[in-house]
């Protein structure tokens, strides 16, 4: 008894490990948007004349009648079909948000071939429709990721999986990482991580003429939170931050790069009809190429630990470990979806985060004013050379205030998706269920409505005189809101706030003459469009 | 060997009791067919139980039993109480749908607020200078014969509930 008592405290302590869900999330949202934008299997029919019985408004009184999607206002398909596909709207999704939401208002539709997409491009709005959600909420249709793992024998993830599969995973996953007191046990972990980042600034910024820049900071920041992830997911170091990054690790590395720069053909993927396929082989192979890449890293880091405890237990030892450790015991899920879980965790976690950690430097850089004054708060409370722990965070608002301000500047994902799986009155219009719907958080992020100067970097504006204190709403839910939001959101709040304290802590972080204004682009997530040099100037103290 | 089932067993007891833990009452049918329906009697010394009164969305009021420690989430999923879409996130912090308002007196008893629960009320429907989330209060004994009251339900902007997913 003594023992199980043992291992139960092991074993609560040990589900740490929030964030990977949030991140998936937010993939899953950018992807869904995408590829709702393109193909997927929406039906025309939401735009056929409804049932009359249908058209009653919830509420009883003198409501205007409901309208009806075909007098939904939005771009012609044509000057749609021409801003996306010939002038590469792709890359311009965010600005297109805004240009549309400017146009036709807070709702609008657009039609992508076959499919439409209703956007909702206001805050209330996307309240109304994230509230009304049911059990299992459904992003967009996942169609070719569930075709390639048919095809393999390969279970569905928390991005891919839907209704009662999804909602069996999401169950236990959540129960692991979700909850904030659960993620802070991995402070050591992710502390360590966050010691070689800092190691790996002090080398880089050796190979330049001024000793003080570092080139591309999100390959940096990239490598940095594939490392966190995987310290979390396969508790096990991959060596990112090393000098000479092992083989398997840059497999790996290379897999996950041809997944998000053949972003745009493999979104493809999911939208050319099987039947084209062999005229237009190149999408469907990447696709399945990098999945192939990125489940045999994931294979070989589970499969290594589940040989380890196999080990263990053999020789009777006491099995302690963290958050895969756990899964592997409890079997709550099977081998397959830890499997998948981990692959689809791992790839939702680690651009996300990269982003959303150059984005925060590159801010601060631009605004030295509030660096100072986030300098100033993080020694006055730490004092000098403090380690910070999750437990710190709540002393340090303007940690906090900075990672929102700069998800609202820089929604990673700009938009996400979901197919309603009600009819729905939202905005006035009927919205029949299977409605493909963006919800285009890039547009809300920046009403002024919601966010007085809207275009202006201000981490004080999200801190809280008291505990009465409420600070913005729905303009800004970077890790969505709800039963799908972000599973990795804890796990990735926590990965940025102890490395953003710790550089802000060491180094005065500065512009570099070889970076201009960086301006954002989609591709898929919101990223930077140009690369980010940055400096880091040691601090006296 | 008997480790393993030993962990085994331990760990199907925990999903058991996280598997129920949806929320109260659920939209869509395929859903449904899992809920637990507990009795709600818990005769067990009963005179360490902290008594909790919830006043519902129709106004009424509903007296129960909780055990110190449990959350208040806990108590209406452990007395099954017909919250609609209370809980959703099962307590985890991703949602606020476990939003409940108390009294001012009540209210300052209820221990401090982190940061995360506070960026999810401010997300909550019908928000007041006392709510909290169930999910994130705890019973005990000073909370005897607390009141809490379930807000008004959001404005239903579904228009055929009754449709299985």
């Amino acid at each position: 008894m003594a023992f199980l008592n043992h291992f139960r405290t092991a074993y609560l302590k040990s589900f740490q490990g929030d964030r990977l869900n949030k991140q998936l999330f937010f993939i899953l949202r950018a992807l869904h948007k995408s590829a709702s934008s393109e193909a997927l299997g929406i039906s025309a029919a939401g735009e056929e004349a409804i049932p009359q019985k249908l058209i009653t408004p919830a509420d009883v009184g003198e409501k205007p009648r409901v309208k009806t999607l075909k007098e939904m206002p939005g771009p012609s398909t044509l000057s749609n079909f021409i801003e996306f596909f010939w002038r590469d709207g792709f890359s311009r999704i965010h600005e297109i948000q805004m240009e549309h939401r400017k146009k036709y208002g807070k709702i609008f539709k657009s039609r992508f071939g076959p499919q439409l997409v209703v956007s909702i491009a206001d805050r209330d709005l996307v309240a109304q429709v994230l509230r009304a959600e049911c059990m299992a909420p459904q992003r967009a249709n996942m169609e070719s990721w569930k075709e390639y793992r048919d095809m393999r024998g390969r279970s569905t993830g928390l991005i891919s999986a839907e209704g009662e599969e999804w909602l069996k995973m999401r169950s236990v996953l959540r129960q692991l990482i979700m909850r904030p007191r659960d993620v802070a046990v991995f402070s050591d972990d992710v502390n360590k991580v966050v010691d070689d980042l800092i190691k790996r600034v002090c080398i880089l910024r050796t190979q330049e003429s001024d000793g003080a820049t570092v080139l591309n900071m999100n390959d940096l920041f990239f490598k940095y939170a594939m490392e966190g992830v995987a310290a979390i997911l396969y508790e096990c170091r991959l060596g990112c931050l090393e000098n000479d990054i092992p083989q398997e690790t840059q497999d790996y590395i290379h897999a996950l790069h041809l997944m998000f720069s053949s972003f745009k053909t493999t979104m493809y993927a999911g939208a050319i009809p099987k039947w084209l396929r062999p005229v237009i082989p190149k999408p469907w192979e990447e696709f399945c190429l990098s999945w192939d890449g990125l489940f045999k890293f994931s294979l070989i880091h589970v499969d290594k630990r589940l040989a380890e405890i196999k080990a263990q237990l053999e020789r009777g030892e006491e099995v302690k470990g963290g958050l895969l450790t756990h899964m592997l015991i409890t079997k709550e899920m099977s081998l397959e979806e830890i499997y998948a879980n981990v692959t689809e965790m791992l790839l939702a976690g680690v651009d996300t985060t990269s982003f959303t950690l150059s984005w925060a430097s590159y801010l601060l850089a631009r605004h030295p004013h509030i660096q100072q004054k986030i300098f100033t708060e993080v020694t006055r409370t730490l004092g000098p050379g403090t380690v910070a722990t999750a437990d710190d965070v709540p002393r340090l608002p303007l940690i906090r205030g900075l990672v929102k301000e700069t998800l609202r500047l820089f929604p990673v994902l700009p938009g996400n998706g979901r197919i309603t799986q009600d009819d729905l009155v939202v905005g006035g219009y009927f919205i029949p269920k299977g409605t493909q719907l963006a919800l285009c958080h890039y547009s809300t992020s920046l009403e002024e409505e919601s966010f007085a100067d809207a275009l202006d970097f201000r981490p004080d504006r999200w801190i809280r005189k008291d505990s009465t204190d409420r600070v913005d709403n729905f303009g800004s839910i970077p890790f969505g809101y709800g039963i799908r939001s972000c599973i990795g959101r804890r796990i990735a709040e926590l990965e940025m706030h102890l490395a953003l304290i710790r550089l802000i802590q060491r180094f005065h972080i500065g512009v570099s003459p070889l970076t201009a204004d960086v301006k954002a682009k989609t591709h898929g997530l919101l990223c930077p469009a140009a690369p980010i040099h940055l400096q880091f100037i040691e601090r006296e103290n | 060997m008997a480790l393993v089932t030993a962990l085994r067993r331990l760990a199907h007891a925990r999903l058991r009791e996280y598997s129920w833990r949806t929320p109260a009452v659920t939209s869509g049918a395929w859903r449904t067919g899992q809920r637990s329906f507990s009795t709600g009697t818990q005769p067990l010394r009963s005179d360490n139980k902290v008594t909790v009164h919830f006043i519902n969305r129709d106004g009424e009021k509903i007296s129960v039993k909780g055990s110190p420690g449990d959350s208040l989430l806990d108590v209406v999923i452990n007395e099954d109480l017909d919250f609609d879409g209370f809980g959703a996130c099962e307590g985890t912090l991703a949602c606020s749908t476990c939003h409940l308002i108390f009294d001012e007196e009540v209210y300052k008893k209820l221990g401090p607020v982190t940061d995360e629960e506070m960026d999810m009320l401010d997300l909550a429907y019908g928000l007041t200078d006392t709510s909290r989330l169930g999910c994130q209060i705890c019973l005990s004994k000073t909370l005897e014969g607390m009141v809490a009251r379930v807000p008004e339900s959001v404005a239903d902007i579904r228009q055929s509930k009754d449709e299985s997913a």
